[in-house]
């Protein structure tokens, strides 16, 4: 079998899948405002909205992974601005553990990535999804499974834009 | 182990019992296997008889705990003092219910090791004493002398807390500074590029076959329900593939994150030999180093993932 993890050779017409999970009353009103004031962003970035960034299990990051997204990003209310007072500063211990034990067993960083975005923060909504994107383009398709389980397809959603 | 250390846990327990203190004793018997030892649940005074005192310890008793109502007379090492903190602190246990019987430990003995370190065959083992700072091994008519270092469990070679941290009483016995120190952050692995800690990594979680051993012999486990057995919604798949196994080991390492005190049982236990005290240690630094925390040291410090600082670590945030 072949050894090496299958993440360089981009498929032909490969596009990244980046998902978001945004905080409702922050990063989702952020990212609404970076579309009502017209700022472009790539739209490889699946949204989907969470209570609180507190809510962000790592199970959900890795099972994501395990799904085949190719970036994912979490996104909550600056610290201290936190709608339930301290959900971001729960998140962020876990988020800061996860992302070292992920990259000890050789997932980029890069892949799972964070970031605090107020609703007022349309720009930097846009800013950062189009690092993320950036990131994800530069380190190829999420192959980490298919090199594992060669049998194994990674599905699209069934709703996937083409 | 002398004797007396023996006759003196059976005494203590025997008077628990007899001044009603105690509803079960859990502590170690003899095993059905030459140097083994198996745990004892004991829930009547003529159980006591069959405590064991040995070098073989391997099971931590404080697993049994979770299973156990009423209250409990418990014979702890080092090590697994630090469990029943952890267990305490996450309030998973009641202190008042608990009869804290310490074992001061002088390291445990791997038979395996033991075997390899005299060449020869473990069946062929016939006996395995201490003598002062070696283990002498008869094997037929021959006797041999090997080192500590070469004998004991990995765990046990760089142990900081052979003296158990929480006990009601304490049995005397030696107990010895780290015969080893091993700076695991030198784990050569860590300083490998990403692409070939994956490669380690895949194949490793490959070889799991989830059996469950490490999640069911951890005592810091502590779901009555486990999210891998949940099917609505089914966060992980049951069937063994290398995808849902690298969700299985990094979910439970985040779940126990904070009360896992390295006592190596998961590793102990897997039947693939996957490395898992790799991870866990990886973690044990992680957390000294994000938020200065050890697991089951100080009973009055709250776990990591129940607290936070402002200060807490943010330059990895966007």
């Amino acid at each position: 079998m072949e050894t090496k993890p299958g993440i360089e050779g981009k498929e032909k017409g490969w596009e990244p899948r980046v998902l978001a999970f945004l905080c409702r009353w922050c990063s989702y009103a952020g990212a609404d405002l970076t579309g009502s004031s017209r700022i472009s962003y790539p739209p490889n970035v699946r949204i989907l909205r969470i209570p609180c960034s507190g809510r962000a299990d790592p199970l959900f990051i890795l099972k994501a992974l395990r799904s085949g997204m190719d970036g994912i990003l979490v996104s909550g209310c600056h610290p201290g601005d936190c709608h339930y007072t301290a959900g971001n500063y729960n998140a962020r211990r876990k988020f800061a553990l996860l992302s070292r034990l992920l990259e000890y067993v050789g997932i980029d960083p890069r892949r799972v990535q964070f970031s605090w975005v107020s609703a007022s923060e349309g720009d930097k909504f846009a800013k950062v999804v189009r690092g993320v994107v950036a990131d994800v383009q530069a380190l190829g398709p999420n192959g980490l499974f298919r090199f594992l389980d060669p049998d194994e397809k990674v599905k699209e959603p069934a709703n996937s834009h083409q | 182990m002398p004797d007396r250390v023996q006759d003196e846990l059976i005494a203590m327990a025997t008077k628990l019992f007899d001044e009603g203190k105690v509803d079960y004793f859990l502590g170690y018997k003899k095993g059905t296997l030459k140097f083994k030892t198996s745990p004892l649940i004991a829930s009547h005074r003529e159980e006591l008889q069959q405590l064991w005192v040995e070098d073989f310890f391997a099971v931590n008793l404080s697993l049994y705990l979770k299973e156990i109502k009423g209250r409990v007379g418990i014979l702890v090492k080092g090590c697994d003092s630090r469990s029943l903190i952890s267990l305490l602190q996450e309030g998973q246990i009641k202190r008042e219910d608990l009869y804290i019987v310490g074992l001061p430990c002088p390291g445990q003995i791997d038979p395996r090791k033991v075997a390899d370190a005299a060449a020869c065959e473990r069946e062929e083992l016939e006996e395995i004493s201490r003598r002062g700072g070696e283990i002498l091994v008869r094997v037929g008519s021959q006797e041999k002398t090997v080192s500590k270092n070469q004998t004991l469990l990995d765990k046990c070679l760089d142990c900081q807390h052979p003296k158990p941290l929480i006990f009601d009483y304490l049995l005397p016995g030696d107990y010895v500074a780290p015969v080893q120190q091993i700076i695991r952050s030198q784990d050569e692995l860590r300083q490998k590029p990403g692409l070939e800690r994956w490669a380690f990594w895949a194949e490793q979680f490959q070889r799991c076959i989830r059996c469950y051993a490490c999640r069911n012999v951890c005592p810091a486990c502590i779901c009555p329900r486990c999210i891998v057995e949940e099917n609505m919604p089914q966060w992980v798949s049951p069937l063994p593939t290398a995808g849902d196994n690298f969700v299985f080991h990094l979910m439970r390492l985040m779940h126990i994150a904070g009360t896992c005190v390295s006592c190596g049982e998961c590793e102990r236990v897997c039947p693939m030999e996957i490395p898992l005290m790799k991870l866990n240690d990886k973690m044990a630094d992680d957390l000294r180093e994000l938020f200065d925390f050890v697991a089951g040291v100080d009973l009055n410090k709250p776990l990591p993932f129940r607290t936070y600082r402002q200060e807490d670590p943010n330059d990895f945030i966007k």
